[in-house]
């Protein structure tokens, strides 16, 4: 089979651990957890193991991915179930809670403080040493060094976002929980923001980033954990998720010079359940990755073919995203 | 040769053929969605209990007074002694300007801070109707604390044979009730709107709505009564003005007989305009930025 | 980024400097022109009626009387209200409570920071034009300390407990209202026994065991109007520390 190219150039390097189903020693553990507010049920029964890396919580607004967040912050406890950062209980255990960044979904800052006074009260109240410099090293991250001294109320939605990003790293955090960091942001700082997160990653911390923007999260890296409806869909490489969907075909891009022979040729070998012709393109779906991969280009020789292109047309993550969360 | 299986999955935005309510749908259902979500309709139970416990402290006094005139004969207590229509509103001063502090910051304040406002104002509602729609469900709120007391008081009356003789005095009671109830709400639908309008912190009106009835109040009790000072002076207390309407509505004299009932009009419109007038402005000169 | 690079330490706060740090971030947060300007002003109301109460002359009662009344009954409550309840309500409504609450330093030490910003303004807003007030009235050398200690006792107390009303309830404002209007000053005048609960009766006891003069339910002795107040305020940011761990930050 041919080898899938990646869905980004900006795909980031391998993982050092991936996320896996099972509770265990990852940096944040989740086990059985569920979350109701009275009859309506916001988690259900959710269970995963984060590592060090860059991993993407992935789900439409309203699957439960902020109160997923709020209860990996201790901000509210689970209604069943254990959440665990770094081994410890984010609701009781006060120094944990030194050691996460978080940044919240909602808008709300202190507006009244400009955007150095608002990242080193952060500082300080995380005891970091020298808080002053580290408020500025934060906010020299997220290229808002220049506008420190404005107060954050006259700041845009991108740069507030900017300033949160930046709260949530002054105090070095070892598991940084990132609730739709990228909202606001223009093209240029969202790739930016993007190479941060990878490179925060690469330092062997947790990054745990949510998004409803499939472009987004194939940015963030191939790590997901997808959560629809409160209940977690499925975790892990989204390209590996891809393959274990047997009974969705798989559809291909072909440019080749004869189409028409070619696309006979696989009909007769049975190689496709479904083909298309638009000109010297076919797209094909096959059930048969293998041996599709395996018999197209003798087939095309043997036709007195050449194949100038060929690519995967449903292996990004929207195709992921849209059979694991709407069925379709 | 297969054919081609293109299909459309997504049909995308689709335009709204059916029926519109326009303006005065909108404006009604802004008004209703407005007093449903003040009253805690439809919200968890802890979203009721401010709402509930101000309507209950309103009505204690007309089920009290209703109570007394059907256990006690009417040859030992004369329910009208107890309380008269008019004066019924003296027993429950503090639930409605406590009622009137929740609602008008709930309805207009909670828009503002949340990004409804720009969401209403990109429908047919401009800023004009809805306000309009916001007053009408302000001051329709209100009169549940300002209309619903009496009629109580006047049903349960009518129901033990204590009440007005005759068709004739029954709806010119009717008719005074509905009115007095009006002019109440409609001055501190005014006031209490627009102090909801110059803060963007629910908390921050509410203290408003209640110090400048106080604050009004002091004031002119210090000018008149302190520092002698004509009797008009007393216009300005807007916590005495709409209640001493209703005794002139019922042609009683009130807690203040030196002041001409022209004058006590005139207070009312006078603060009910100016209120108004604040809101209005406010409004006209916000910047809606979400 | 040589900070991020870092190892990581076990870093904690120490109470005091969890306590210095919320302080200066509420009492800035609070600071706002528009509740110091209107609040002042409602303060100066007491102030202006104690003045023409001396112009004419009142007795030790009156004179007591309207400051029990307008200076104890509506201006320390409210002024106290509007602070203690947005000193950690306000976080609350504004979903800033987050960026406090996330932070390695216990519970109890952002409720006192709060509780104490909200005093340091709540404290000069009522306790000077009070004090002022009291030298108005011209009834007496007494009536002055009466006033100081009294309106120190009522601050205190009054802001722990709004500040609890900021920390557990969603409209803390209205509920406090209900209490200083309805509860204080309608309920509790019902008779001694549900005056208990009323905090205008322990400064109202404070000011008539000061000054001697006679006012109803206010049969409290100093030691009783002094150290109730108190204890009611620990007690309430004692419970405004609980709550403040147990309950769900936005």
């Amino acid at each position: 089979m041919t080898t899938l190219p990646p869905p980004n150039p900006l795909t980031p390097p391998a993982p050092r651990s991936q996320a896996t189903v099972a509770p265990g020693d990852g940096m944040l553990a989740v086990d059985a957890v569920s979350k109701f507010y009275g009859s309506v049920v916001a988690v259900s029964d959710v269970t995963f193991d984060v590592g060090p890396g860059v991993t993407a919580l992935l789900g439409p607004n309203g699957a439960g991915k902020s109160t997923l967040f709020r209860m990996l912050c201790g901000l509210t406890p689970p209604s069943r179930g254990a959440v665990r950062v770094l081994g410890c209980d984010p609701r009781d255990d006060r120094d944990v809670r030194g050691r996460i960044g978080l940044v919240p979904q909602q808008d709300a800052l202190f507006d009244h403080l400009s955007a150095s006074d608002f990242v080193e009260f952060a500082a300080r109240s995380h005891a970091v040493h020298d808080p002053t410099q580290a408020a500025q090293a934060a906010l020299g991250e997220v290229d808002l060094l220049e506008v420190g001294a404005k107060p954050v109320g006259q700041f845009s939605k991108g740069m507030r976002q900017r300033v949160k990003v930046a709260t949530a790293l002054v105090n070095d955090p070892e598991v940084l929980i990132l609730d739709e960091p990228l909202t606001g942001l223009d093209p240029v700082q969202r790739r930016r923001m993007i190479e941060l997160f990878h490179r925060l990653g690469d330092d062997g911390r947790c990054v745990l980033v949510s998004s409803h923007v499939l472009d987004e999260v194939a940015r963030l890296g191939s790590r997901v954990l997808v959560i629809a409806q409160g209940r977690l869909v499925a975790t892990g490489d989204y390209r590996d998720l891809r393959e274990l969907m047997d009974h969705r075909p798989h559809r291909f891009r072909i440019e080749v010079s004869d189409p028409r022979r070619v696309a006979a040729a696989l009909v007769d070998r049975g190689l496709v359940s479904g083909l298309t012709l638009d000109g010297s393109v076919i797209e094909v779906e096959t059930l048969d990755v293998d041996a599709f991969g395996r018999q197209l280009l003798p087939l095309v020789v043997d036709a007195g073919a050449r194949v100038t292109e060929m690519r995967p047309l449903d292996d990004d993550l929207e195709s992921v995203f849209r059979y694991l969360v709407e069925g379709r | 040769m297969a054919v081609s299986d293109a299909r459309i999955v997504e049909r995308g935005f689709q335009r709204y053929e059916g029926p519109r309510s326009g303006v005065v749908g909108a404006i009604r259902s802004v008004a209703w969605q407005s007093a449903r979500a003040t009253l805690g309709l439809g919200r968890p139970a802890r979203s009721k209990i401010f709402p509930v416990i101000a309507v209950v402290i309103a009505y204690v006094p007309a089920i009290v007074f209703v109570g007394i005139s059907v256990l006690i004969p009417g040859d030992i207590v004369d329910p009208e002694e107890v309380a008269d229509y008019a004066s019924y509103y003296g027993f429950i001063t503090l639930a409605i300007f406590l009622f009137a502090a929740l609602v008008a910051p709930e309805m207009l304040v909670t828009d503002r801070r949340n990004g409804m406002l720009a969401l209403y104002l990109s429908t047919p509602l401009h800023r004009g109707t809805y306000l309009a729609a916001k007053a009408i469900a302000v001051a329709g709120t209100l009169a549940l604390v300002t209309i619903g007391p009496p009629l109580l008081v006047l049903a349960g009356y009518t129901f033990d044979g204590s009440g007005p003789d005759g068709v004739d005095a029954w709806l010119l009671v009717l008719v005074r009730i509905v009115l007095s109830g009006v002019a109440i709400s409609a001055a501190l639908m005014a006031v209490s709107m627009a102090a909801s309008s110059v803060t963007d912190r629910k908390a921050f009106a509410a203290i408003g709505i209640i110090l400048l009835v106080f604050a009004s109040s002091a004031f002119a009790g210090a000018l008149v009564d302190g520092a002698d000072a004509s009797v008009y002076w007393r216009m300005l207390d807007v916590s005495s003005m709409p209640f001493e309407l209703v005794f002139r509505i019922f042609g009683q004299e009130g807690n203040f007989p030196d002041l001409a009932t022209w004058a006590v009009i005139a207070a009312n419109l006078a603060w009910t305009a100016a209120g108004v007038a604040v809101v209005a402005w406010r409004y006209l000169r916000l910047v809606i930025a979400r | 980024m040589a900070q991020i690079e870092e190892t990581t330490a076990l870093r904690r706060v120490p109470p005091a400097t969890a306590i210095v740090l919320c302080y200066r971030l509420i009492l800035r947060q609070l600071l706002t022109p528009g509740r110091i300007v209107v609040l002042t002003l409602l303060a100066l109301v007491a102030t202006v009626s104690a003045f023409a109460l001396g112009v004419a002359d009142a007795s030790l009662d009156d004179g007591v009387g309207l400051l029990a009344g307008l200076g104890f009954g509506v201006v320390v409550p409210v002024v106290c209200l509007v602070f203690g309840g947005a000193a950690i309500g306000d976080l609350r409504d504004d979903k800033t409570l987050v960026y406090v609450w996330l932070r390695p330093i216990d519970r109890w030490p952002v409720v006192v920071g709060a509780a104490a910003a909200a005093a340091t303004l709540a404290a000069p807003i009522t306790l000077i034009p009070l004090t002022l007030a009291a030298a108005g009235t011209g009834v007496g050398n007494s009536v002055v300390p009466a006033t100081l200690l009294a309106g120190v006792v009522g601050v205190v107390a009054y802001t722990a407990v709004f500040t609890l009303f900021g920390v557990v309830l969603k409209r803390f404002i209205v509920w406090g209202l209900a209490y200083i209007l309805i509860m204080e000053g309608f309920v509790a005048q019902a008779g001694p026994g549900v005056a208990r609960f009323a905090l205008r009766k322990y400064t109202r006891s404070i000011l008539v065991d000061i000054t001697g003069a006679d006012l109803d339910l206010a049969d409290f002795s100093l030691a009783v109007g002094v150290i109730t107040p108190l204890v009611v305020a620990v007690v309430a940011v004692a419970v405004a520390a609980w709550r403040l761990r147990s309950m769900d930050i936005d």
